[in-house]
């Protein structure tokens, strides 16, 4: 009889004890870091899955952004007769960062529901999902800098060696990224609705967005004050600064870092509460897919 | 086989387990359909439906487990807590050793990615370590046996290909506690039987085998215990053939009360309804 009172060793599974943010959080950047494996693997598939059917293939990866620019370049340069001097780099240096934020949240939208299959066959931790879908989206952004790195032979003249701090504000839109993805991933797979609310709210933070113009052409001051809450105020006014210039500055020069920390350290914690969200509602992924 | 199964170390205890499902997520999938459903809420309307309630369970090591009962019974909610997916909403489950996955076969595989990828990314999902994953790929594809078809895209594949390609990386490992859910039907006359000897080991190897399934002569083959459920409890726990033959015996009863309902209810004026 003694060996039927004995606990089992090994796997125990319990009711989820309401487990506190904190052991949440740190469960859930435990799982992203331990099964860092997996999310490589599923970051390959993604890229290998990218345009895999298309004739052009990997080209893609620099066609995108370059038709996207010039489609804006057309209704801009060609119907409005914009006089914004390099007027492609400035479009370019602001398209290329929004174009990864807004994949990025799609991709991420996809992640969960995407794998609802294998989330009711497979014991695994969710949070690699978003997690790999931001990171793939990375690779297509850094891509896109190679395309950067050509419009910088036209536009010479404005190379600086701020052009370096491109790494610095793109890592704190990642963390900012990783964040919104982590928390969409959840939302989609209990709402499908999301994904069809954030395709309009993705299009209208673009046009409160300083991309296809700049913040000192928005013509009331508070105006541009309320704007700066705006995170890609920040981060596209940055990437600007650093490669095309400022109204004052005709060449690459140095962006706002303070504005960066901030948003860099409310990113941090977004993410954190991301994290600690993501995982109180993840067992119930199984029960609703 | 199991005589005595308290002599034998306990692999699997399940104790007052319960899921429940919220039915107010399940139902609707749309913000829409939960304001609707806000809006105009029955508030006697079940907003939670017990999948399982009140579940002891004990398996020994060395026990092939048949576990059977209707549609909606709780039988595949049972595996799928055993492995993991769902967790309790109340009791407890304690495992001694790996659980294999449930294979609902080959509905996880990524469409677009190659077969071979396919068990790259498997195994990973599977937490199975990289040099293993490189050593078991040979024998998964040999075993699978779809040809050239290993390096196109899964979504070019027949059902019956996608079924052998699951079947195989979900056997390739030995876990010590193997879920097997409707799994030996599956494919052509040739892999079925190559199949069920895959599975016969298997049963050899691991320390408990959980078989889910509707063909019962499977149960009275492989299984040295059978369980019937239904609605998420334990009606019948013991000898396979005496389960089988208590399954059958309700079945029958349910369909003749079916009937007699069903001659009730045809006639409308009836003077009071049934009540329960």
């Amino acid at each position: 009889m003694a060996t039927l009172s004995e606990p089992a060793a090994g796997t125990h599974l319990t009711p989820p004890s309401r487990r506190g943010p904190i052991r949440l959080t740190r469960d859930g950047f435990g799982e992203i870091t331990g099964r860092w494996r997996l999310v490589r693997y599923l970051v390959a598939a993604d890229l290998k899955r990218t345009h895999a059917d298309t004739a052009l293939g990997q080209a893609w990866w620099l066609l995108d952004p370059i038709l996207q620019m010039l489609v804006y370049y057309f209704l801009f340069a060609v119907i409005f007769q914009r006089k914004t001097e390099d007027f492609l780099l400035f479009l370019f240096a602001a398209i290329l960062p929004w174009k990864w934020f807004s994949t990025t949240v799609n991709a991420a939208m996809n992640s969960v529901v995407g794998r609802q299959g294998l989330i009711r066959q497979v014991q695994f931790p969710k949070i690699v999902l978003p997690t790999a879908a931001t990171v793939a989206e990375t690779f297509s952004f850094a891509i896109g800098l190679i395309a950067l790195a050509i419009l910088f032979i036209p536009y010479h003249e404005r190379l600086s060696i701020w052009v370096l701090t491109i790494p610095l504000i793109a890592a704190v839109q990642l963390v900012f990224s990783l964040a919104v993805a982590i928390v969409l991933a959840a939302a989609n797979a209990f709402y499908r609705d999301v994904a069809n609310v954030m395709g309009h709210l993705l299009r209208l933070l673009f046009y409160v967005s300083p991309a296809l113009y700049a913040l000192w052409e928005v013509p009331n001051e508070d105006l541009q004050k309320l704007m700066m809450l705006n995170p890609f105020t920040i981060l596209l006014t940055a990437y600007r600064t650093v490669t095309w210039g400022t109204e004052t500055v005709d060449h690459g020069t140095r962006p706002d870092f303070l504005a960066l920390g901030i948003l860099l350290a409310v990113s941090m914690i977004l993410v954190v509460l991301a994290v600690a969200l993501f995982k109180r509602v993840e067992p119930a992924f199984a029960r609703i897919l | 086989m199991s005589e005595q199964p308290a002599a034998r170390p306990i692999a699997v205890d399940v104790r007052g387990l319960g899921i429940h499902y919220d039915l107010r997520l399940t139902r609707r999938t749309t913000i829409k359909g939960s304001l609707v459903g806000l809006l105009r809420r029955n508030r006697n309307a079940p907003t939670h439906f017990w999948a399982l309630r009140h579940l002891d369970l004990k398996m020994y090591h060395g026990e092939a487990i048949g576990l059977i009962g209707p549609n909606g019974a709780g039988k595949s909610t049972l595996l799928l807590a055993l492995a993991g997916i769902l967790e309790p909403s109340e009791g407890t489950i304690a495992i001694d050793g790996r659980v294999s996955t449930l294979l609902t076969l080959g509905a996880g595989f990524d469409q677009e990615l190659t077969g071979r990828d396919n068990i790259t990314l498997a195994g990973a999902f599977l937490a199975i370590e990289h040099d293993e994953m490189d050593r078991l790929t040979p024998s998964i594809i040999e075993f699978a046996d779809i040809g050239a078809f290993i390096d196109a895209p899964v979504k070019t594949y027949s059902m019956g290909m996608k079924a052998r390609l699951g079947f195989s990386i979900a056997t390739a490992i030995t876990p010590d506690i193997l879920l097997l859910d409707e799994v030996l039907g599956t494919g052509d006359q040739v892999f079925r039987t190559r199949s069920q000897a895959r599975v016969r080991e298997l049963i050899n190897r691991a320390r408990v085998v959980v078989l889910v399934t509707h063909d019962l002569s499977y149960v009275t083959e492989f299984c040295g215990r059978a369980i019937l459920m239904e609605k998420g409890q334990i009606i019948h726990d013991g000898d396979p053939a005496e389960t089988v033959d208590l399954y059958r015996r309700r079945v029958r009863e349910s369909k003749l009360l079916a009937e007699v309902d069903a001659e009730r209810f045809a006639k409308p004026p009836a003077p009071k309804p049934a009540a329960q």
